[in-house]
């Protein structure tokens, strides 16, 4: 089987491949940062005491955790951002809105359960001390809650950059839409689909690696 | 200095202060003795208002902190507090841990800060601990620790949540003898506590709390001497 791989097919579509894991990197880095700015948000406005600011993240979280990422890149490539901005946008807007939402509701609740670990002693030592909750939660209950969170988010970076493979609906140029190309213009599928396997499995044991050392370096203390 | 009129205190359906009535003058050391589930801790509790008040007055220096508008940060600040527990910041060293309010609060420059957190912790007996981590001290260096970190918001007065009942025995002593420095030296003190010899030594009035009622109050020789309620002698005799 391995004897009829087709390497000169290979070769020339493998420039082709590393600009697609580029693209599949950065879309990944991107939408893990915007994910944890609005995971920190939703998962701070799900433990609020105030029934209304509650709401909001609790419904925002309850649809993206609910429904298919498949489902959610496609409605909003193809009717959210349409309707918002007159026309069809970029498939890279597309992609990282729609992976930014979906990540960001799961890492609001690795950030609800972060900070719900805290013992209780240690808001009350820092309220009780005059600093107020935004302080507390800055200073004292944030850097703790992160160390714990690093292991989930690492797997949730990692889930992340697996499912941006689901873009090549949309046509977004990454590594999953160069392999579909390849397969469809040379009638190859082992050459392609193994190769971007293989790409894939690269960077999720490099990100695993990532995720192992920064828990190393800043551990649960 | 602290005036409690009528404070009323319930979780959820369990009523936990009655009716608290008492008043803490400037100065003095007040304890707090009483049995398991007297309401002692949540009384304490209601002074900074870390638990919600149910109903009644709490006026600690003419402002009343039951009022939903009081600004509680402000008043925190003037009053400290010392946890059973002690709630060190663990990712901070211990001189971070002192320095944090002084800073972010009454917004005292680093170098200042930081030569106040060396003077309490000499004070408190720990100079050499400064750049050490809450968990390589033991439970009663911490304890000393969280006594320098409230200290260090310079508060008008300080309260003690059985500051000593999650030490070893053998660490109790170097607690206490910390809070009798700073009972000698004047500061105001309000201190829920299973350590009858201490309220004896140091207390200038002891209340006795049982059943979500101050019970009996007076001054130590009294209350453990001669006690009036029957509840307080039943206390005191499995006690003492």
């Amino acid at each position: 089987m391995f004897a009829d791989i087709r390497w000169d097919a290979l070769q020339e579509y493998f420039p082709l491949f590393l600009k697609g894991i580029l693209m599949t990197a950065e879309i990944t880095v991107i939408s893990v940062a915007i994910g944890v700015v609005l995971g920190l948000f939703a998962g701070m406005g799900r433990i609020s005491h105030n029934p209304i600011v509650r709401l909001i993240p609790n419904i925002y979280v309850g649809f993206f955790r609910g429904t298919p990422l498949f489902v959610q890149i496609l409605l909003i490539h193809f009717a959210v951002l349409p309707a918002i901005f007159g026309k069809s946008p970029a498939a890279m807007v597309s992609g990282i809105v729609a992976l930014s939402l979906n990540a960001g509701a799961y890492i609001a609740e690795i950030f609800r359960a972060g900070i719900q670990s805290i013992d209780r002693g240690q808001m009350e030592a820092a309220r009780s001390l005059g600093l107020s909750y935004s302080q507390s939660m800055f200073h004292i209950i944030l850097p703790q809650a992160v160390r714990r969170m690093l292991p989930p988010l690492g797997n949730e970076a990692i889930m992340l950059l697996k499912d941006s493979s689901l873009l090549a609906a949309i046509s977004l140029p990454e590594v999953t839409y160069y392999a579909k190309l390849m397969a469809g213009k040379t009638y190859l599928a082992w050459e392609p689909y193994l190769t971007i396997a293989l790409m894939y499995l690269v960077l999720t044991l490099l990100l695993a690696r990532l995720v192992k050392f920064l828990e190393r370096k800043y551990g649960t203390v | 200095m602290i005036t409690v009129r009528n404070l009323h205190k319930s979780f959820g359906s369990l009523e936990v202060l009655k009716g608290v009535d008492c008043e803490i003058r400037e100065g003095e050391v007040v304890c707090v003795i009483g049995p398991s589930g007297s309401g002692k801790s949540t009384f304490l509790r209601c002074l900074n208002r870390l638990e919600e008040i149910t109903s009644g007055e709490v006026i600690v220096f003419d402002t009343n902190i039951a009022d939903p508008k009081a600004d509680l940060n402000a008043i925190r600040t003037e009053v400290g507090m010392v946890f059973q527990r002690f709630n060190l910041f663990p990712h901070k060293t211990v001189l971070d841990n002192i320095t944090l309010a002084p800073q972010k609060v009454r917004r005292t420059d680093k170098a200042q800060a930081e030569a106040n957190a060396r003077e309490l912790l000499r004070k408190v007996g720990l100079s050499d601990k400064a750049n050490a981590y809450p968990n390589q001290l033991s439970g009663g260096q911490q304890q000393r620790v969280a006594i320098a970190r409230a200290l260090a918001m310079n508060p008008k007065v300080l309260l003690f949540d059985e500051p000593t009942s999650a030490l070893d025995p053998e660490m109790v002593g170097e607690v206490l003898d910390v809070m009798k420095q700073l009972a000698k030296e004047g500061m105001t003190m309000v201190v829920v506590t299973h350590e009858m010899g201490f309220a004896r030594e140091v207390g200038d009035r002891v209340f006795f709390m049982d059943q979500g009622y101050i019970m009996e109050e007076g001054v130590p020789e009294q209350i453990f001497a001669n006690p009036q309620n029957e509840r307080t002698q039943n206390f005191l005799s499995k006690v003492l």
